[in-house]
């Protein structure tokens, strides 16, 4: 909502949430948050957007969820990797490294 | 692994849909209330930190069906959902239902019905090979145009052209089949031995012609046809080796034809041309009798290349030959138009004229979804308050159109069965060339596909509509008069519009048609057709090869007739007017100029009996007419028509002038003219009248005739007799084409009848949605405007003021769709002037009546809804705003 903070850009969504569940199962809100943590508030993801990203990743099957108990005692979903999101993230990463390299030598020549 | 894990996902997406649902509701709220409590930790109040997170959130209905939207299956979900919404929204509107349903039926019937004889006759392939390799060859001179080339000169092209891989002469022939239970006159082709080969046809039983079998002293053979082998043989697998009398001649059949082949004309068998080829007038170069050549062009090679060396051939035969090939050139058709040619044009109008009526049909249905459209927009204003995006919107209201489409389109497919089986009762085979027509695959796959157009056609105006972005608008002023905006408002009109113009183009061809149809019935056949019986008796057999044999049976024939009760004169002819058979010559006039070769008169002439002229009351203009004493032992007579002596004698008693057949120098003996008589129209009533002279019947000595009686009774009633008569001079001798002169009268006229009967209903049909759709747009807006007419009503308006208010709205749009449908017709009807007849494509008289009869049902479609706005109480107007 705030003017500053840039919408994510198209397709780099998956592989921010794949990032973000890296090291634990979270649930949706925690996801959003960790996302804006891990880019230092520059990304924010909306609901409509990750809900819908969570339930289609979950049926790419690199995802799994289960329900569990929140900090709040509240009954809540949680996400984490299966290995196939493992192995998307790692081709995510290695796609990107490739294209934002092959960008930044794009727009430093002359 | 990942298909197994969607397909899973699948099965638990439709069937534990609920549960999902349940689950995703219980997500969407927790992440909802952890972001409230934040926020309150943040230090907002309660009230303010759930306010916010629902904002932040966006929705959580609008979440939700976007989740909903990304499930693996949620198409199908969505599909099923929409489908039995639709089915809802249908069963609770059953008059729009019905009206909607109806209209697309119709249209997609007619369709339907018109399309399986556009599939049948112009689009199937022939059923042979490469069809469009086979071209008709025909011999051509300037006063005649395209005839048939002599068998010594279609030799010639054969062994000489090189653009044709194969050529084979294919000679249309009668035959008189004994033998059977009553004798009957077929016909089929006497061909040469490779035309089976050349066409790519195998037999479906026995052998095909070898290439001996071209030589004259060919032992008599015969192919049958499958329906011949059918009726007559019973489909009996050992017929062949059988035999069969033709012509009083026994013919062993040495195998059957696939269903459905059928040469130029009907064919019932066909045989060898070796049987034929010694006979003088297969030697003779200058005899030109029934014959075609098909020859196909090697491939590659273009028909303008073969006729370039048809061209030279030509030019080298009229060299040699100059005494029977002077002026005679080589004309080529492709096989497919020589077929099909003449039935393009109405079958081609009559299908542009029910795609306009399909076209209607979308227009009116379209309109009629608009206006449901606007009653329903409270209802999609909340469905999309409620999180439907409008992309979900516009795929419910196509499923819908769908829904009504696939409904319009089962009920069409059923009336085009219908139509397609009344077709088959109205139009003749010779008519259709011979086709079949039915509800097969392509005519069914044409239909599913017009389904799809209509659905796609009609179902965008209501998708356009649902994503008209106006829910606050809608929902704020509570779906009172929110409804048509000023677009769609126009939108209406320029439908209304659009069919108007539609209808208009019909109404004008169907006038033109009309019109054509009653100058051609009022044209002179030069004869009187009322009470007249008419049957062909064709004698073959070898029995009456002699003159004297056959004259002794046609004396006998009207000797026995006239002796018959009912009949009041009987006459012998050998063409009948209106028939387009001929027996047609080169003359030679004495003391006229001799014309340049492929220029001479090149009459149409009968040979009849004395009475001939009576029978038909053809009138005698001039001199007299034959007498029983004209007979080989008198001198030569002829009769000439007004047309003939016109062109020869304008200003002189052509009696006593002569003439013979052949060119100058022929050993043919010279005829007088004793008299004239009137013209009769021998190609159809709307062709000019041509030259003709009629020869004394024994004079001449014809084997096939037509037998003419004029009677006192119903003449169809005459048959029975007279066929009795026939047999107890030879009762192996068959009676055919059995006809009264009003049948031939009609027939001749038919093609054009049923294409004025068709365009017509299309027309009327086209006439009626049109009403349909004015009277919907202005009642629509009657309803709308109520509040405004009670104003103007209570502001001192008189009624007849309100009328013209009303009335002048719809009047304007079909003025405008008229002005429109005008503009078009002048582009269109041009299209069909080869339908025409004494009427111009831009005859005023149709143009203007049809606008008229436009403009006054454009009036009476006005005038229910304009009664209501009379009816108007201005104090109820004013207080249900």
């Amino acid at each position: 909502m705030t003017p500053d903070q840039t919408n994510l850009l198209q397709g780099t969504l998956d592989m921010m949430i794949l990032k973000s569940l890296a090291l634990d199962q979270m649930h949706g809100l925690g996801i959003s948050r960790r996302i804006e943590q891990l880019t230092k508030g520059t990304f924010h993801v909306k609901p409509g957007s990750l809900f819908p990203a969570l339930h289609r990743m979950e049926e790419e099957g690199w995802l799994v969820s289960s329900w569990g108990e929140s900090e709040n005692n509240r009954r809540a979903k949680y996400y984490r990797l299966t290995r196939a999101g493992r192995r998307q993230l790692e081709s995510e990463t290695q796609r990107w490294g490739r294209i934002s390299l092959a960008i930044a030598r794009a727009l430093e020549a002359s | 692994m990942p298909t197994l894990s969607r397909m899973k996902n699948f099965f638990r997406n439709i069937f534990a849909k609920r549960r999902n649902d349940g689950d995703l509701d219980d997500e969407v709220h927790f992440y909802v209330d952890l972001l409230a409590e934040e926020k309150m930790r943040a230090g907002m109040n309660p009230e303010e930190a759930r306010r916010t997170a629902r904002i932040e959130l966006g929705g959580i209905e609008q979440v939700k069906e976007q989740v909903r939207e990304v499930r693996a299956g949620a198409w199908l979900d969505t599909v099923i959902q929409d489908l039995r919404y639709g089915a809802r929204m249908l069963r609770k509107n059953p008059g729009f239902t019905a009206i909607a349903v109806l209209t697309l039926a119709l249209g997609i019937g007619a369709n339907t019905a018109i399309f399986s004889v556009v599939s049948a006759v112009i689009l199937r392939p022939l059923p042979y090979a490469n069809p469009q390799q086979l071209i008709v060859l025909r011999e051509t001179t300037q006063s005649v145009g395209p005839h048939s080339p002599s068998y010594p000169d279609f030799l010639d092209w054969r062994k000489q052209s090189r653009s044709f891989s194969q050529m084979a002469a294919i000679n249309n022939r009668e035959f008189n089949l004994s033998g059977v239970a009553q004798p009957e006159n077929i016909s089929g082709y006497v061909v040469s031995a490779n035309c089976l080969s050349m066409l790519g046809v195998r037999p479906f039983l026995g052998r095909d012609f070898l290439p001996s079998e071209d030589a004259p002293g060919t032992a008599p053979i015969v192919l049958l046809s499958y329906a011949l082998w059918q009726s007559h043989l019973g489909a009996d697998p050992s017929a062949v080796g059988k035999s069969i009398t033709l012509d009083g001649r026994s013919f062993t059949i040495i195998g059957v034809l696939p269903p459905n082949i059928r040469l130029l004309e009907k064919t019932d068998i066909l045989a060898p041309i070796g049987v034929w080829a010694g006979d003088t007038d297969m030697t003779d170069r200058g005899d030109r009798g029934d014959m075609d050549a098909v020859g196909r062009l090697v491939s590659g090679a273009s028909i303008s290349q073969a006729q370039a060396e048809m061209d030279t051939i030509a030019a080298n035969l009229r060299k040699e030959y100059p005494a029977t090939n002077s002026g005679v050139g080589i004309s080529m058709a492709s096989l497919r138009d020589e077929l099909v040619g003449d039935s393009r044009p109405p079958i081609l109008v009559l299908f542009g004229a029910v795609v306009f009526v399909l076209l209607i049909a979308c227009v009116n249905v379209a309109n009629l979804f608009l206006v449901r459209g606007a009653a329903r927009a409270r209802e999609i204003a909340v469905r999309q308050a409620c999180g439907a995006s409008r992309q979900r919107l516009v795929r419910q209201m196509l499923t819908e159109s769908f829904l009504l489409a696939f409904l319009g389109g089962g009920l069409g497919i059923l009336f085009g069965a219908l139509g397609i089986e009344g077709l088959r009762r109205l139009v003749s085979m010779d008519m259709l060339q011979g086709a079949i027509i039915g509800m097969d695959r392509s005519v069914l796959l044409f239909s599913g596909a017009m389904v799809v157009f209509v659905a796609i056609a009609f179902g965008l105006v209501p998708a356009w509509q649902a994503s008209q972005p106006h829910v606050q608008e809608t929902l704020k002023d509570g779906g009172r008069s929110s409804t048509a905006s000023a677009a769609q408002h126009r939108l209406r009109g320029v439908l209304v519009m659009a069919e108007t113009a539609l209808a208009l183009v019909l109404l004008v061809g169907a006038g033109l048609m009309m019109k054509s149809m009653y100058r051609l019935l009022q044209v002179d056949p030069g004869f009187r057709p009322e009470r007249v019986l008419t049957m062909e008796i064709n004698l073959r057999t070898a029995q009456y090869s002699k003159p004297e044999a056959s004259s002794n049976f046609w004396r006998q024939v009207l000797d026995r007739v006239r002796a018959l009760p009912g009949v009041d004169t009987a006459a012998l002819g050998t063409v009948l007017p209106l028939s387009g058979n001929h027996n047609r010559g080169d003359i030679t006039i004495e003391g006229l100029p001799t014309p340049d070769p492929g220029k001479f008169p090149h009459p149409d002439f009968h040979m009849v009996s004395p009475s001939y002229i009576d029978a038909l009351s053809i009138p005698l203009l001039r001199g007299r007419n034959f007498t029983d004493a004209d007979t080989d032992t008198a001198s030569q007579v002829a009769l000439i028509n007004a047309t003939m002596a016109r062109r020869f004698w304008p200003n002189e008693d052509p009696t006593g002038k002569r003439f013979h057949f052949g060119h100058p120098g022929s050993t043919e003996p010279w005829m007088e003219i004793i008299g004239v008589v009137g013209d009769t129209k021998l190609y159809g009533l709307s062709n000019p009248s041509r030259l003709e002279l009629y020869l004394p019947l024994q004079q001449s000595h014809p084997n096939d005739m037509f037998l003419v009686l004029r009677s006192a009774i119903d003449p169809a009633s005459l048959t029975p007799a007279v066929r009795d008569a026939v047999a107890s001079i030879d009762k192996d001798q068959p009676v055919f084409n059995v006809n009264t002169m009003k049948q031939l009268v009609d027939a001749s006229v038919a093609t054009r009848h049923i294409t004025l009967v068709l365009l017509g209903l299309f027309s009327g049909l086209a006439l009626l949605l049109a009403a349909i759709g004015i009277y919907g747009v202005i009642s629509y807006s009657v309803q709308q405007r109520t509040h405004e007419i009670g104003i103007r009503m209570a502001l001192g308006a008189q009624r007849s003021d309100v009328l013209r208010l009303v009335v002048g709205q719809g009047v304007k749009l079909a003025a405008l769709g008229i002005a429109i449908g005008i503009a078009a017709a002048f582009g269109l009807t041009r299209l069909m002037a080869s339908l025409l007849f004494g009427v111009g494509a831009y005859d005023p008289v149709a143009f203007v009546t049809a606008a008229i009869i436009l403009l006054l049902v454009a009036i009476a479609a006005c005038y229910i809804p304009a009664r209501r706005a009379i009816a108007v109480d201005p104090m109820v107007a004013l207080r249900y705003e």
